[in-house]
């Protein structure tokens, strides 16, 4: 736009219009601001004097302002000491944006409106002006460009969030919905219905709200990042992590969710640690009916000599019977072993001496002709006894002590240890002299599946049962070990507080 | 049969019964309830059987066994348990032990007797030595008789049970004892095994079989002894254990299975060698329910 029109107003000198047109502008002269209005050409350029500014008062500024009609506006002064106080304060204020200081003090505030001073000035003015709009034009169009760019980018947002098959939410730090996708209504049970903004309290399951409740509160707090909890809703298993959202100072703005399914995955997890539990039945039975032919042995040896005996003495009846009872006995204890292991559903939590537990456990295995050559020393202290399932602490020790004999290949040492190392704590300690273990595999051996043995040998599932029975027990369990000296450790709650606790109960 | 037997087992009960029954069969009984005790007594006085248990508290059955031979060559040991032979097969084929008695339910007064007896006397051969009843006997001469005598053997036994795998495991082993026993034909090579065979009088098969109340039973025995304790502990362990697959390892072997498979299939199944002279299987099967538990490892070479 070239514009060399130049409004001039309340402007009595038909000097400044003729210098005006001799450089090419043509002047168009209004008396006063209000008449601006009335100016019926577009114009480049206001030129104002001094006094009509200086006099203006506010609302005569809004005027001018709404006059100008976007045009630059500048102030005409005699001479640079001219400046009144009205000016000045209007300068200094800043709130006629318009008034170009560099044109005022520079080009048009002299006593003689020089040419070239003329000139210059008002060339930078009407080239601002210029400038401003071709600026405009071109923000515009950049607006313009932005705002397809967000679209896009909203979209592609859309599209992420819609295709991740994953339950996808996001809260502000007050817990309103910001982001919801498709994925995550599913799996929460919710209906189509508008929810961003709304407080995640009146929208989801009540359970999901209470975690979220928690993970808001910790979100709050500067350390934890994340939060994760397996939530039951309607017959699935719902993995909801939290995490917590940061701007650049480390400041909550709100929470991220991700929400799984892991329903089939807990099925199979619970299955297969089922099935380990019945391949330990399986051991424990086969053990115990190779315990159970010992005695029912004796018993049938026993009552055939009897049979055949014509003439009885009381001494040898005596005998003959009370091997019968003992026999008996030790057999239908065997059978309890087994009775007290399956009956796992209802977890009898009791007091156990650890060195008889470990004992039992031997009696399941010991059998196997993989124990033949292993040479068994134990080393208890006396007196020591664990708190909970005693099939539970059996599970664990016949895990590992398998473990041991097969890292013996079946030729070695196999130490079992147990000491006190604070009165809360039982320490057992599974010693074998066996190949060890590698660097590599020490991290992963309580994995599921993780096995180094050959193919067929086994699932690899031991130590994991292990690691979980223990971690269940409120205990611990890691490893030591180089080639021919392999410790593991199984640390258990004590039952001794709990002996203390009744005794102070019962007290 | 007068004989000086030790015997060794964790279980003072099982010691108490055992030798009560042994001494009221004439034996002079000593007991020992761990290795210790027992090289203790051996150490004292001369014993012509040494009978462990296989699983006690510090030295096993097996160490112990082969340390006695050691100090004392001419003493005869067997070994004793309550678990599965098969477990120890292995064992047994290391320390070159052919005899394995079971503690069966009823306890089984006969067979360790009868065993005990076979040891000590070495008189083994004869299917009379294992049945009470009439014992009948034929000859095969060559491949053509084998199938009339099998079933002759089985229509006189009507209340055999498992009767299909007891015929088969009847015709393994006598097929066995007519190609490899007397003919020495290669067992890897059954294919080029001629079909017809006729046996030298030198060469001929004896079978006898028979029934008692407690049992029936067959005996097959050549007259050549080509077979050795080594190699049937060597099919036997080969076949009873499994490679990564749970497999037997002798799966896909040309011959062994045989002896394998009549084991397992039939309760009682004894292997009777004297070198360069005559091999001897005899095959017992009990009548339902008797003897519940494992079957012993019973192997007699003289």
């Amino acid at each position: 736009m070239d514009i060399a029109n130049i409004l001039l107003v309340s402007f009595d000198d038909p000097t400044l219009s003729e210098q005006l047109a001799s450089h090419g502008y043509t002047p168009v002269a209004v008396p006063d601001v209000p008449s601006m209005l009335d100016a019926k050409v577009p114009f480049g350029l206001v030129l104002i004097s001094q006094e009509a500014v200086g006099d203006a008062g506010a609302e005569d500024m809004e005027r001018l302002y709404f006059a100008s009609n976007g045009a630059p506006i500048a102030v005409y002064v005699n001479e640079p000491s001219a400046i009144s106080p009205g000016l000045k304060r209007v300068l200094d204020e800043g709130t006629l944006e318009r008034v170009y200081r560099h044109e005022v003090e520079n080009g048009l505030a002299t006593s003689r409106i020089d040419r070239m001073y003329l000139s210059s000035g008002l060339d930078a003015a009407v080239r601002a002006y210029r400038q401003r709009e071709e600026d405009k034009e071109l923000l515009g169009k950049e607006l313009k460009l932005r705002n397809l760019v967000l679209e896009h980018e909203r979209e592609l947002g859309t599209d992420i969030t819609g295709s991740i098959t994953s339950g996808l939410v996001v809260l502000d730090v007050s817990g309103k919905i910001f982001l919801i996708n498709e994925y995550a209504r599913r799996l929460l049970r919710l209906s189509m219905g508008e929810m961003l903004g709304e407080p995640y309290r009146r929208v989801f399951p009540e359970k999901v709200s209470r975690f979220v409740e928690n993970a808001l509160k910790r979100a709050a707090g500067p350390w934890k990042r994340h939060e994760i909890k397996k939530i039951t809703v309607d017959e699935s298993v719902l993995e909801v992590v939290s995490y917590r959202m940061n701007d650049g100072a480390h400041n909550a703005t709100g929470l991220l969710m991700l929400i799984n399914d892991v329903t089939d995955q807990e099925n199979t997890t619970a299955q297969l640690f089922r099935s380990e539990k019945l391949a330990t039945v399986g051991t424990m039975l086969s053990g115990i009916s190779h315990e159970l032919r010992n005695p029912l042995s004796i018993i049938s040896a026993r009552s055939q000599m009897a049979l055949k005996k014509t003439e009885w003495d009381r001494e040898w009846a005596v005998k003959a019977f009370e091997s019968i009872d003992t026999q008996v006995n030790r057999c239908a204890a065997i059978l309890n072993s087994l009775l007290d292991y399956t009956r796992y559903k209802a977890v009898q939590q009791a007091l156990h001496r650890v060195d008889e537990v470990l004992d039992e456990t031997l009696t399941h295995v010991e059998y196997r002709s993989i124990f033949d050559e292993i040479r068994v020393e134990r080393n208890y202290q006396a007196g020591l006894v664990v708190f909970g399932d005693r099939s539970r602490f059996i599970q664990i020790f016949l895990n590992v002590i398998l473990n041991a004999a097969d890292a013996m290949s079946g030729k070695g040492v196999l130490r079992l240890t147990t000491s006190s190392e604070e009165t809360s704590t039982v320490l057992v300690e599974i010693h074998d002299t066996g190949c060890g273990i590698g660097v590599a595999a020490k991290d992963r051996i309580f994995d599921p599946f993780f096995t180094t043995k050959e193919p067929g040998k086994g699932a690899g599932l031991g130590l994991a049962v292990a690691y979980k029975i223990v971690q269940d027990s409120g205990g611990e369990i890691w490893c030591s070990s180089a080639p021919g000296d392999t410790s593991f450790f199984v640390r258990l709650p004590s039952g001794k507080r709990k002996v203390y606790d009744r005794k102070t109960a019962a007290g | 049969m007068i004989g000086k037997l030790l015997l060794v087992d964790d279980e003072a009960d099982f010691l108490d019964v055992l030798s009560e029954f042994l001494s009221g069969e004439g034996c002079k009984v000593s007991t020992a309830l761990n290795a210790q005790e027992a090289f203790l007594l051996l150490s004292r006085e001369t014993f012509d059987l040494l009978l462990s248990d296989i699983n006690m508290p510090g030295m096993k059955g097996f160490e112990l066994i082969k340390e006695a031979r050691r100090l004392y060559p001419a003493l005869k040991c067997a070994l004793i348990t309550a678990y599965d032979v098969r477990d120890y097969l292995y064992m047994a084929k290391h320390y070159n032990i052919g005899n394995i008695i079971t503690k069966t339910t009823p306890f089984n007064f006969d067979e360790v007797l009868l065993l005990v007896n076979n040891i000590l006397s070495g008189d083994v051969f004869g299917l009379d030595h294992y049945m009470h009843g009439a014992i009948r006997r034929t000859m095969v001469r060559g491949s053509n008789d084998i199938d009339g005598v099998i079933q002759g053997i089985v229509a006189e036994m009507p209340d055999l049970r498992h009767k299909r795998k007891f015929r088969q495991a009847l015709n393994e082993i006598i097929v066995n004892a007519v190609y490899y026993g007397a003919k020495h034909e290669r067992g890897d090579s059954k294919e080029s095994w001629p079909l017809e065979v006729t046996l030298a009088p030198e060469e001929e098969i004896l079978v006898e079989w028979g029934a008692d109340d407690e049992k029936v039973g067959v005996a097959v025995c050549d007259q050549k002894g080509v077979l050795t304790k080594e190699e049937v502990l060597f099919w036997l362990e080969r076949n009873a254990s499994k490679d990564d697959n749970g497999m037997s390892v002798g799966l896909l072997d040309e011959h062994g299975k045989g002896l394998f498979i009549s084991r397992e299939t039939i309760d009682r199944f004894i292997v009777n060698i004297k070198r360069g002279e005559k091999t001897e299987i005899v095959m017992l099967n009990y009548k339902e329910g008797l003897y519940d538990g494992y079957r012993p490892l019973w192997i007699q070479e003289l």
